[in-house]
């Protein structure tokens, strides 16, 4: 049984805390506050807590790094045929960059009991699952988007792509986010359960794949590319609206 | 009164023993079905026009889709069932009818990669429809995995059932993909409204095929689906009679 | 009967296709009926676990 030491309201965590994961945004706060503070509580607290274990988040970027840099090892250093590769090349490392950090997105609220602290706290848990998810795609999608135009840059891409390349894999990376959600939360407590997550994440992120990487290759190409990035954008907005609820009925099923 | 009807296909004995009784209701007339189909269609339909004895490839290709497709909505609205209403059966008839679906997909792609090779040039294409059938292979296998990694029987009912639900989305995107974009899949020829672009001696056996499927595949699902109600009654005593039989 | 097998030069293709398809089929009345079978064992198993007069 963990005994938590909570902080009174509103006040910061201690510099001594009890629990090594304790930070502002515990329960007790949580079920004083709106639904909107909660939630902004959650985010603060999983991005507090990320930052603390700074080794784990730079993981998954170090991976999108090292996988972009498989190909033109693995087919030609040419920067001519590399351009024509970069965009599948930066979706898909982004994609399996972005599958390794969604196993740590419940995993150390789901053990030490935090996840399920929330489910009972009374607040939505629709806006709760928002908020991890928006700390999910701050500490990963984010970066990633950020370290998109310099791989592609690597890969032969010419300067004038960068705003595109960032804006497709910021824009899609939102919807990948949301979808690996649900897809962390149904294999929460599976043994093993990272294949699954991406058997599962993978064929719905797949238009994703699709319009990203379209909208990547214009951009390289010099074209016009707003078209498959509005329809990114769309899917991001309907990943806002649905993605969350199912996350957080995921989340009460694997709570049962 | 309707739904007392409802209430009553709920009651895991009453399930099991209708299922019984209308599996061989189901599976005899869909073997009449299949091999009048197989006959009409191999022996008495006249040669395509442009495709010649090839096109005959249909009649096992569209009906394998068919069911693809059909399996994969009825276990999305059985898995919405038992998730909005808590009924195990339903949750049985979603279980029952994964495997089912995940093979006929299969025959599905493999049926349509041999179509496709003398047809146009190539046995695969990573065009909408041909990718998202592949996806829904994915998704059924990702069904069948999570149920599969979920010790809890009850748990493992309701994550698959989200699953289900979430994939759905996939079902008109291939249905309605050879229409959306241009596409090397043929225009759908059948489902079409109004005239129908076959000539009578090829479509009838066509749709023989695809209804004999379809009752192939509910008699399937009444025989899985007795032993996926079985396996969730654990102490029932009406399991009493049914096992000593 | 030869022109039938034949399937004018797309034998190759035809008969793979059915043949396929009828594995599935015939597949999955194998699997159906052995799952109804391993579960009626269980049922039995659990009920004589659990000490019911057979």
């Amino acid at each position: 049984m963990i005994a938590r030491v909570p902080p009174a309201a509103g006040t910061l965590a201690s510099g001594a805390p009890a629990l090594s994961r304790t930070a502002e945004g515990d329960v007790p706060a949580l079920a004083a506050a709106s639904a909107l503070q909660a939630a902004r509580l959650v985010l603060r607290r999983d991005l507090q807590l990320a930052f603390r274990k700074r080794a784990q988040l730079v993981q998954p970027l170090a991976f999108f790094a090292m996988v972009t840099m498989l190909f033109p090892l693995a087919t030609s250093p040419e920067l001519s045929k590399l351009r024509e590769i970069a965009p599948g090349v930066i979706w898909a490392a982004a994609l399996l960059a972005s599958l390794l950090a969604l196993e740590f997105l419940f995993r150390d609220d789901a053990q030490d009991g935090t996840l399920e602290q929330y489910a009972l706290s009374g607040q939505s848990l629709t806006w709760l699952m928002f908020a991890k998810t928006c700390a999910h795609w701050l500490l990963t999608g984010l970066p990633l988007a950020l370290m998109a135009p310099v791989a592609a840059l690597s890969l032969g891409a010419p300067g004038a792509a960068v705003p595109g390349i960032l804006l497709s894999v910021a824009v899609g990376s939102v919807t990948v986010s949301l979808i690996g959600a649900i897809g962390a939360a149904l294999t929460l407590g599976v043994k093993r359960g990272g294949v699954l997550l991406s058997l599962l994440t993978l064929p719905l992120s797949l238009p994703v794949l699709i319009f990203g990487a379209r909208a990547t290759q214009l951009a390289i190409s010099g074209s016009p590319y707003l078209a498959p990035l509005e329809l990114l954008a769309a899917l991001a907005v309907l990943g806002v609206t649905l993605a969350p609820l199912a996350a957080a009925a995921a989340v009460r099923i694997s709570l049962e | 009164m309707t739904w007392t009807w409802f209430h009553r296909l709920a009651s895991p004995p009453y399930a099991y023993a209708l299922a019984a009784r209308l599996t061989p209701w189901f599976a005899w007339p869909a073997a009449l079905l299949i091999l009048g189909g197989l006959w009409g269609g191999l022996v008495l339909a006249p040669p395509d026009y442009q495709q010649g004895e090839g096109f005959r490839i249909i009649y096992v290709h569209a009906p394998s889709a068919w069911m693809s497709l059909m399996v994969y909505t009825t276990m999305a609205i059985a898995a919405a069932v038992g998730l909005i209403w808590r009924i195990k059966v339903a949750h049985a008839v979603a279980a029952s009818c994964a495997p089912i679906g995940a093979s006929f997909t299969f025959a599905a792609l493999v049926t349509g990669a041999l179509w496709g090779e003398p047809m146009w040039g190539t046995y695969w294409e990573w065009d909408p429809r041909l990718t998202s059938e592949l996806v829904l292979l994915f998704l059924y296998l990702g069904y069948m995995g999570l149920r599969a990694g979920i010790e809890d029987p009850h748990r493992a009912d309701r994550a698959s059932a989200v699953l289900a639900v979430v994939g759905v989305v996939n079902v008109p995107i291939i249905h309605y993909s050879v229409t959306w974009w241009n596409s090397l899949h043929q225009a759908p020829s059948v489902m079409q409204l109004g005239k129908p672009h076959m000539p009578a001696a090829m479509l009838v056996p066509l749709l023989m095929m695809l209804l004999g499927f379809t009752l192939f595949f509910v008699a399937l699902l009444l025989v899985r689906l007795r032993g996926e109600i079985l396996s969730r009654e654990r102490s029932a005593s009406w399991i009493r009679e049914v096992v000593r039989a | 009967m030869k022109e039938f097998l034949d399937m004018g030069g797309y034998a190759l293709y035809v008969w793979p296709s059915y043949a396929v398809t009828l594995t599935v089929v015939v597949l999955n009345i194998v699997w159906a009926r052995r799952a109804l079978t391993r579960s009626r064992a269980e049922a039995r198993r659990r009920l004589i676990a659990q000490g019911e007069p057979q």
